[in-house]
């Protein structure tokens, strides 16, 4: 079974310290981002990432993409993975034809590489005569629409998709769906990072139910959709106090005990 | 170790586009900022050269020094120093400038101190230009000794790189870095025999030792040796060794650093 998995998280966990100010003790706290995750995510499977706010799915994501490490625990990743960051890379000062190059090198394409790409950039981003103005000039749906198009037009194995569909108009989210599904086509494997249930539910194949940085559930959309939903719902329903109340109580399992290692230790770990 | 300063030469070399992309299409953007563009990149070390050039050859009165006027001996070392002020300052800051970028996208951070030093490297071009016009101007004419230059160029360039590798990441574990290195720039200016004759100090042979191990007087004197001395490169042997030492310790310092904390930037920030 070496080779039929795209992404395998082994036991992942991720650390963050929190500074604590409690009276004039100050106290350093570490804080379980993600906690002991597990999954196995097969080739070419579109998987869909939910969860409420502060569960870890940004976190999630970083650690797909190979941006951080895992404190804990392993990652293997079958392939080359790229998350897909919008205005990371595109700089104000500069035109829109300069900013593929630049944004392509950024992201690490040959010369005739991105030549090869301009092309179909800017026939999707649909930026018209707007290429030759400098980016500043450009409006906010353009700039993400820029910033998009040179991100699909690479061609990673794997793709992470963090927020991005909720950028531009409908049309423009419409063709972005159209564009993910000719990549699913091909066979690629993405995941897909989204507050919209229903974007889930109709692009992908199976989702992953992350809540308080621990993995709920992986299973067939429907199912995780539908639990996830009634859970939210439940929390919505719930009175204020009852809420912090739970609030706290997640927060409390995921602080680690005080932080006790010495300076040159908590350095070198 | 050697692991280390492998990964860092492999991924410098193998993103040499990618290096060369960030520099030109940052100078450009710079270039855009203001109205006059290109134009700045000559007025502003010609403004200062004649401020030094006020200060100390009119209202000091300095004599020349080795026989020749104090205008050409002082711009012939004063160059470097314009060239490496910039490298350093802004090379300490290459990563953290460069955060929205790391962040968000896998990338190779260690091509970043590269990339501030080669855009320097252009600045350095312009100011060069102004240099050769009043070397001209005060008699001195094209010679060979004139392409010792191109042997002391980029030993500037890989010793400001070299540096920026160090203090680039050492900024990233605390912001303090930065202040510290501001603060003592202008003493490093003053400590290095630039605006000085090292003959002043020549009966302390300790302090003049100390003095001419330092790598950037090995560059100012290399470059006072193109344009007045006319000596050749072999004079300058035991400036070399010191050179070689001291970029060597901290181009495998920045390397170790770089390599420990390559996945851990982006939690630092």
């Amino acid at each position: 079974m070496a080779e039929d998995y795209a992404i395998k998280f082994d036991h992942v966990s991720k650390i963050y310290t929190l500074k604590s100010k409690k009276g004039k003790k100050k106290t350093k706290k570490r804080f379980y981002a993600l906690h002991d995750v597990s999954f196995e995510i097969p080739k070419g499977e579109v998987v869909g990432i939910l969860g409420t706010n502060g569960s870890g799915k940004s976190t999630m994501s970083t650690v797909l993409a190979g941006i951080s490490e895992a404190n804990e625990g392993k990652m293997y990743v079958n392939g080359e993975q790229a998350l897909i960051a919008i205005n990371t890379g595109l700089d104000m000062q500069l035109t829109g034809l300069e900013n593929i190059e630049l944004k392509g090198a950024l992201l690490g394409l040959r010369k005739h590489e991105i030549d090869k790409i301009t092309e179909g950039v800017i026939e999707f981003a649909e930026i018209g005569d707007f290429l030759y103005q400098p980016v500043k000039k450009y409006s906010s749906g353009m700039k993400s629409r820029l910033g998009f198009s040179i991100n699909l037009c690479l061609d990673p194995d794997i793709l992470i998709v963090d927020e991005a569909l909720s950028v531009g108009d409908r049309a423009f989210a419409k063709k972005c769906m159209k564009r993910m599904t000719d990549l699913k086509e091909q066979g690629k494997t993405i995941v897909f990072i989204s507050h919209s249930l229903n974007q889930v539910r109709n692009f992908c194949d199976t989702a992953i139910w992350l809540e308080g940085g621990e993995l709920q559930m992986y299973g067939p959309i429907e199912t995780v959709a539908d639990c996830y939903s009634t859970y939210v719902e439940g929390l919505n329903n719930l009175s204020k106090k009852r809420k912090k109340i739970l609030q706290d109580r997640k927060f409390e399992r995921r602080t680690l005990k005080e932080d006790n290692r010495s300076l040159f230790e908590r350095l070198f770990n | 170790m050697i692991k280390s300063v492998r990964y860092v030469l492999d991924e410098n070399f193998n993103n040499l586009y990618r290096i060369y992309s960030i520099a030109k299409y940052d100078l450009l953007s710079e270039m855009r900022e203001s109205n006059l563009g290109a134009f700045w990149n000559f007025a502003h070390p010609l403004i200062q050269i004649l401020t030094y050039w006020f200060v100390f050859g009119l209202l000091f009165n300095r004599k020349g020094v080795d026989g020749f006027g104090y205008i050409e001996w002082m711009i012939a070392g004063m160059c470097v120093w314009f060239y490496i002020n910039p490298c350093i300052t802004k090379g300490c800051n290459a990563i953290y400038t460069r955060k929205n970028v790391v962040t968000k996208m896998k990338f190779p951070v260690s091509i970043l101190p590269a990339t501030v030093c080669l855009q320097e490297l252009f600045n350095h071009v312009c100011i060069l230009s102004i240099v050769f016009i009043v070397e001209i101007a005060k008699g001195a004419r094209p010679c060979i000794y004139w392409l010792e230059l191109l042997w002391y160029m980029p030993l500037a360039f890989i010793f400001a790189t070299s540096l920026s590798m160090l203090t680039s990441v050492l900024n990233m574990l605390a912001r303090d870095v930065r202040k510290m290195i501001l603060a003592c720039m202008r003493l490093l200016l003053y400590m290095t025999p630039i605006l000085w004759s090292i003959n002043r100090v020549a009966e302390w042979p300790v302090v003049t030792i100390i003095m001419k191990a330092n790598p950037i007087y090995y560059i100012v004197c290399g470059y006072r040796d193109a344009f007045l001395y006319h000596r050749g490169l072999w004079p300058y042997r035991h400036q070399f060794i010191a050179y070689i030492v001291i970029t060597l310790v901290l181009f495998v310092a920045g390397s170790c650093l770089m390599n420990r904390f390559k996945k851990m930037i982006i939690d630092l920030i």
